[in-house]
């Protein structure tokens, strides 16, 4: 497949096979070797790259993602002699020990400043978050950040004009299509069986694993009428294919949604959000997945469309069991609906994860009730993930409650005992049963206790 | 001093920041063909053959198994126990029994899918306490790959304190650690013209790998050569295994004929590579009426895995330091390595005492619990003082222990005792559901190799005169983040008068730099640092006796113009064993290291008990390490160490089913983000070692001994109740605090 991209300020014309990660074209076909590979599942950032200005993870982009867009590596950063101030901080504060993730750490330090030139120290840390370091324990490398910023830099590159699709090669051995309309992806869709790729941040990691590649591949990010947030008086339309980071830079889900806010800002690291979508999230069908219950409580519609027209599942209904999803094989997720939930309705966002960040959930919670007049809890909704085969939805919990005064003793705790009580968790490599049962009680308490 | 203790840049830092450094995978090797191994799925059997797929075009690859291999049969390190590839029986998860070499990535992934070994599986051992049950048997006799004890000179004394005193007893356990060096184990190999093979890799040992090449491969070491790429960290982890990887490349390129690449993905690399032994610790501490301790019976267990590999002197480094930084008039301590079906544990920063000074610091902290006193209280007065004796015999010197002054700065700095009680009370009346707590730990760790061991490694250093007035260290300690690339041409610059820029240091090569030893045990500094200051002394005077009168006293215009004429001066330094130092291996009696490095730590941290997730907060750290040659990389080194020693104690988590390891890649294996690190107060405190260059003392090891026990100790402060093991991942310390209510 011929693809055009700039690579760190230079028009690159490839002619790659299109599922290729962008890493390896970058450290193979273009010798730029400085990008690292640390586990090529998108946990470690030692691949990351900015593409159109934005920290992306090389492992998990296709190659055939690239095209139209501006990379730029760590080779692209700065040298010696013209260097980036953050690359002067890192050898000066003792920020790099073996190097290895450096590049990678150096490319989300820029992307941070780039947003935010002067970043709290939390700010940097959350910044840095998805890119792991095993040496230096992140102390020199804060340092080296706090001493760069505020200092100005050259903007990077333009990206380059890709208008016009890449032309696939009939040598291709995976057939990957690249609608740029929605009703030429739903052709594409009914023209036979296709992977859906959107982020990748899923799909990537599963070939990383072992996944056989599929030999016709469908890629949605191309698809302006896929991406967006449209706020109305009556709710929101999200775009399946718009990213956490949109979600989280969005002052109106921030304000008007915030427990979906919370479960996107919770979500991996800075490379992951601005990879990772919404429709990928709620189409992987995994049971840690924690956007779902956080739209399932905010009582999402799904969105789907084919040639038939549009069907709506609300997300509570959409889960038939482990990883699957009410998705028929002609249909692509569109867009999730959520109305505007009541003023008075409070919500929260609950993670037991495996670490701060970049952290699958052990269990998660996202609740939503009201208190009316009487100090009585109304519109009660209470979605759990991690603890059953799909998202739990907690039904005689939610029952018991609804109606029940918010200043009954014990409420909380016996709550949580009903909670605990009614899902049947399993034990994995993440959680024990047992502990799954008592968290997600003390989440539903939590939440209670206001 | 001009250049020692001065906070210069690393001197691999600028091509480390700008993409430049090649480590192995960025090597360009055209035509390389890639190699891998058809591994083990059980933990024991028989191994019946090897089946292949007859669908498969068998003649664009190659395949080795046991009986293609024309040397003897086996990856030398302590022992040859471990062979290449199994004969007839397979003892762990993931144990290569046959090698694959093919010229591209998905012809290798292509053979290895169409091999099948033929394995009946057979019962295996699985845990320390089923390996010392003895009820099946499957190393050696007994199960025990190494049996040591500790014996107190006067027995019948220690029995009568043991039976005098009052016990307290305590039982800790610790799990694995992978070492997560964020680059994977690679090498490549590539045979010589003269029949022999040259290996580049990732690797902390040049020489220990050049052995094992010599031993199976059975060719002189004239045609082997083992060349060290730069290393993107290593932690220990890169000691042994490499040795297991270089042989299984060597066997394939001499095999093909051509040069063969195995370069690990992380989850090959987690599933092949060693971890830090899993541990059981058993203290009991005869405490007199007053409190005094009277003496203590000790018994560390640590689970070898399968082969011996280094598990004897890990063991041997662990019960040297499992009665702590405390004097306790009696000891005897007993050490076994206990083999199970497991792959094999190895070198890990710290190499056991991590494990056993983690059972030492919370058996402290169990005796002021059971004596209701204050930790701090028990320690202050149970502190190692000069004239003290360790328990195996050694008399710590006058200026010999730091320990007390670290422990003193460390409380000052973080305001312990001050913090203890706010946190006290805030706990006492908090409402919501975080816990804060604040805990100490008081370590040290020994440098270099244990006992005589650095007699017997007889480290040799070189450092060659250049014509343009430069010179060049040659050894074969290796860079791998830890600074060796910037502290010994430091070392140098010092003793040879000149600026940092003017020393280089050669990359580590077997055919290139002379033997000094492995870059292991925190020697580099202090003991190839010191046989370095030799060196340029030999150079310096070899320059002035070959000085023709034109260059007069000048040392730097002799060995420029020696050089320039094609005959560079080379000056020489050789480890000059101390005779006052005793010891006796077989009893672990003497002087077991010639330098102790101490810390303190402070731990702050909180708990969520709804989640039961710990999040350490601050941590300060105190530590004596003789003198710093560059403070940032000190400070870096504790650091890092430090939060390898936390995770290690609550994030760090390794699972087994039936021998494999369920937690096997970096979505499963959780280390710190930058998130979960906390914030760091690390002060220096420099006692200059007579035994070390220019005073300095190891310090890469240190830092991973203290941070779990403080951690620990701070969660106890926060819960009222003190997990015995580690990692205190949420579930188990939820299981843990269920168990306590009836
Ligand atoms: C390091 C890392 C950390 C992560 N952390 C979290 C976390 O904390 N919480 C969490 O919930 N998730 C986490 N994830 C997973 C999260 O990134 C994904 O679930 C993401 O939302 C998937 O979106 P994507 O666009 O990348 O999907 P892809 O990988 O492109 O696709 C995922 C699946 O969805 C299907 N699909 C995608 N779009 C559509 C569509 N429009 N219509 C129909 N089917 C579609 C694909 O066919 C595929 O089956 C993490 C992933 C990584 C790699
Ligand atoms: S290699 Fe680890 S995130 Fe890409
Ligand atoms: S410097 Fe080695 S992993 Fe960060």
């Amino acid at each position: 497949m011929k693809i055009v991209c700039t690579v760190n300020g230079q028009r690159r014309e490839l002619d790659v096979r299109p599922m290729r990660r962008l890493l390896d074209v970058l450290r193979e076909d273009l010798g730029l070797t400085g990008t690292k590979e640390g586990c090529g599942e998108g946990e470690c950032g030692a691949c990351a790259v900015h593409v159109d200005g934005r920290l992306m993870n090389a492992c998990q982009m296709p190659v055939f993602q690239a095209h139209g867009r501006g990379i730029v590596t760590i080779e692209g950063l700065g040298d010696r002699d013209h260097p980036d101030p953050l690359q002067a901080a890192f050898v000066e504060t003792g920020g790099v020990q073996c190097g290895f993730c450096t590049p990678g750490l150096l490319m989300a330090s820029r992307a941070l400043l780039n947003a935010s030139p002067q970043p709290t120290e939390t700010e940097i840390r959350e910044g840095l978050a998805g890119n792991l370091c095993r040496c230096t324990g992140y102390g020199r490398v804060i340092e080296a950040v706090q001493l760069a910023a505020g200092v100005p830099v050259v903007d990077a590159p333009a990206p380059v004009d890709g208008s016009g699709l890449p032309v696939p090669a009939p040598d291709d051995a995976v057939h990957v299509l690249i609608p740029d309309r929605l009703d030429q992806a739903l052709a594409d869709r009914a023209a036979g069986p296709c992977t859906i790729l959107a982020g990748g941040t899923d799909l990537m990691a599963a070939f990383n694993a072992g996944l056989p590649v599929p030999d016709r591949v469908l890629d949605v990010s191309c698809l302006q009428e896929l991406r967006g947030i449209e706020v109305t008086a009556a709710g929101v339309r999200i775009g399946s294919a718009t990213s956490y980071s949109d979600l989280i830079d969005s002052p109106d889900v921030t304000r008007i949604w915030p427990a979906m806010a919370e479960a996107a800002r919770l979500v991996g690291a800075p490379a992951v959000q601005n990879m990772g979508t919404v429709g990928g999230n709620l189409a992987n069908a995994s049971p840690g997945a924690d956007l779902v219950p956080a739209l399932a409580a905010l009582a999402g519609v799904v969105v789907l469309v084919s040639r038939q027209g549009e069907r709506r599942v609300p997300v509570t209904e959409f889960y038939r069991g482990y990883r699957d999803c009410d998705c028929r094989p002609d249909e692509l997720i569109a867009a999730v609906d959520l109305p505007t939930p009541a003023p008075d309705l409070r919500q929260a966002f609950f993670k037991a994860g495996t670490r701060r960040a970049q952290s699958i959930a052990r269990v998660n919670l996202a609740a939503c009730a009201r208190i009316d007049g009487q100090g009585s809890l109304r519109d009660v909704r209470l979605v759990a993930g991690s603890v059953a085969p799909t998202i739990a939805l907690l039904p005689r919990t939610t029952a018991w409650l609804e109606g029940r005064a918010i200043s009954a003793p014990n409420l909380a705790d016996e709550a949580a005992a009903l909670a605990a009580d009614e899902i049947t968790p399993i034990d994995d490599v993440r959680a024990s049963a047992a502990y799954r049962r008592t968290v997600l009680g003390n989440l539903v308490a939590r939440f209670l206790r206001g | 001093m001009k250049v020692v203790g001065k906070p210069l840049p690393r001197r691999d830092a600028w091509d480390k920041v700008t993409g430049r450094t090649r480590f192995i995978a960025d090597i360009p090797r055209p035509g390389a063909w890639f190699g891998g191994a058809v591994r083990s799925p059980v933990a024991r059997g028989r191994l019946r053959g090897l089946v292949r797929d007859g669908g498969f075009d068998w003649s664009q690859v190659v395949v080795i198994t046991a009986g293609d291999l024309s040397g003897p049969n086996t990856v030398a390190m302590i022992r040859e126990d471990l062979p290449l590839l199994p004969v007839d029986e397979v003892a762990f998860v993931g144990q290569a029994v046959a090698l694959v070499a093919a010229p591209d990535p998905a012809t290798l992934a292509g053979a290895l899918a169409a091999l099948r070994p033929d394995i009946e599986e057979l019962p295996a051992v699985l845990s320390i306490e089923h390996a010392l049950r003895g009820d099946r048997v499957i190393w050696g006799e007994d199960n025990l790959i190494a049996d040591y004890t500790i014996a107190p000179d006067d027995m019948d004394a220690f029995t009568a304190a043991m039976a005098r005193g009052r016990i307290i007893e305590g039982v800790y356990h610790t799990g694995y650690q992978e070492h997560i060096y964020l680059e994977p184990q690679g090498v490549t190999a590539t045979p010589r013209p003269d029949g022999g093979v040259e290996i580049l890799g990732s690797l902390q040992c040049p020489f220990y790998v050049l052995n094992a090449l010599t031993r199976a491969l059975g060719l002189e070491r004239d045609r082997l050569v083992v060349r060290q790429a730069p290393t993107g960290g290593a932690f220990g982890g890169k000691e042994d295994y490499p040795s297991v990887i270089a042989l299984q490349a060597a066997v394939l390129a001499m095999a093909s004929g051509r040069e063969v690449a195995m370069i690990y993905g992380r989850h090959e690399d987690i599933i092949a590579s060693t971890k830090r032994h899993p541990s059981r610790t058993i203290q009991r501490t005869a405490v007199a009426p007053g409190g005094r301790l009277l003496a203590a019976d000790i018994d560390v267990v640590l689970d070898a895995g399968a082969f011996t590999t280094l598990s004897p002197v890990v063991l041997s480094r662990a019960i040297l330091h499992a009665a702590g930084s405390y004097d306790i008039p009696l000891v005897r301590i007993r050490g076994r390595a206990v083999a199970t079906n497991t792959p094999p544990n190895g070198a890990f920063r710290g190499f056991g005492v991590p494990q056993s000074i983690f059972a030492a610091e919370r058996h402290m902290d169990r005796i002021a619990r059971e004596l209701g006193e204050d930790p701090l209280a028990l320690r202050r007065r149970s502190i190692l003082k000069p004239g003290d004796a360790l328990p195996h015999g050694q008399v710590l010197p006058e200026g010999g222990t730091a320990a007390s002054l670290v422990l003193e700065r460390a409380i000052e700095l973080s305001g312990y005792e001050n913090r203890r009680e706010e946190i006290a009370a805030a706990n006492a009346s908090a409402t919501g559901p975080e816990r804060r707590g604040i805990g100490v730990s008081l370590v040290h760790h020994g440098a270099g190799f244990t006992g005589d061991g650095e007699d017997k490694i007889d480290a040799v250093v070189h450092v060659r005169g250049e014509a343009d007035g430069t010179a060049t260290v040659l050894c074969s300690c290796v860079e791998m983040g830890q600074g060796a690339e910037t502290v010994l041409p430091a070392i140098a610059a010092e003793a040879l008068g000149l600026p940092l820029e003017a020393v280089h240091y050669h990359q580590p090569d077997t055919g290139a730099v002379p033997d000094s030893g492995p870059t292991v045990a925190s020697r580099t500094t202090m003991v190839v640092g010191k046989v370095l200051v030799q060196a340029c002394g030999d150079l310096a005077e070899q320059a002035l006796t070959h000085g023709t009168d034109a260059h007069g006293t000048d040392a730097r215009a002799a060995w420029s113009a020696r050089a320039a004429a094609g005959e560079p001066l080379v000056g020489e330094g050789r480890y000059e064993p101390d005779s006052s130092i005793r010891w006796d291996q077989q009893h672990h009696h003497g002087d077991a290291y010639q330098g102790y490095a101490w810390m303190a730590t402070v731990v702050e941290t909180a708990v969520d008990t709804d989640t039961w997730e710990i999040r350490p907060e601050r941590v300060t750290v105190v530590a004596e390490i003789g003198k710093a040659i560059n403070p940032v990389l000190c400070v870096g080194q504790i650091e890092g160490g430090m939060l390898q020693s936390l995770a290690w104690a609550y994030l760090e988590e390794v699972r087994l089913d039936g021998g494999r390891y369920l937690n096997d890649r970096l979505a499963t294996y959780i280390i710190p983000t930058c998130l979960d690190a906390p914030a760091y107060t690390v002060k220096l405190a420099e006692e200059p070692s007579p035994r070390g260059a220019y005073g300095s003392k190891g310090l890469g090891e240190l830092p991973m001994n203290g941070g779990a026990p403080a951690l620990a100790a701070a969660v106890e402060h926060a819960l009222g109740t003190a997990p015995d093991f580690i990692p205190m991942t949420p579930d188990r310390l939820l299981a843990h605090l269920q168990e306590l209510q009836p």
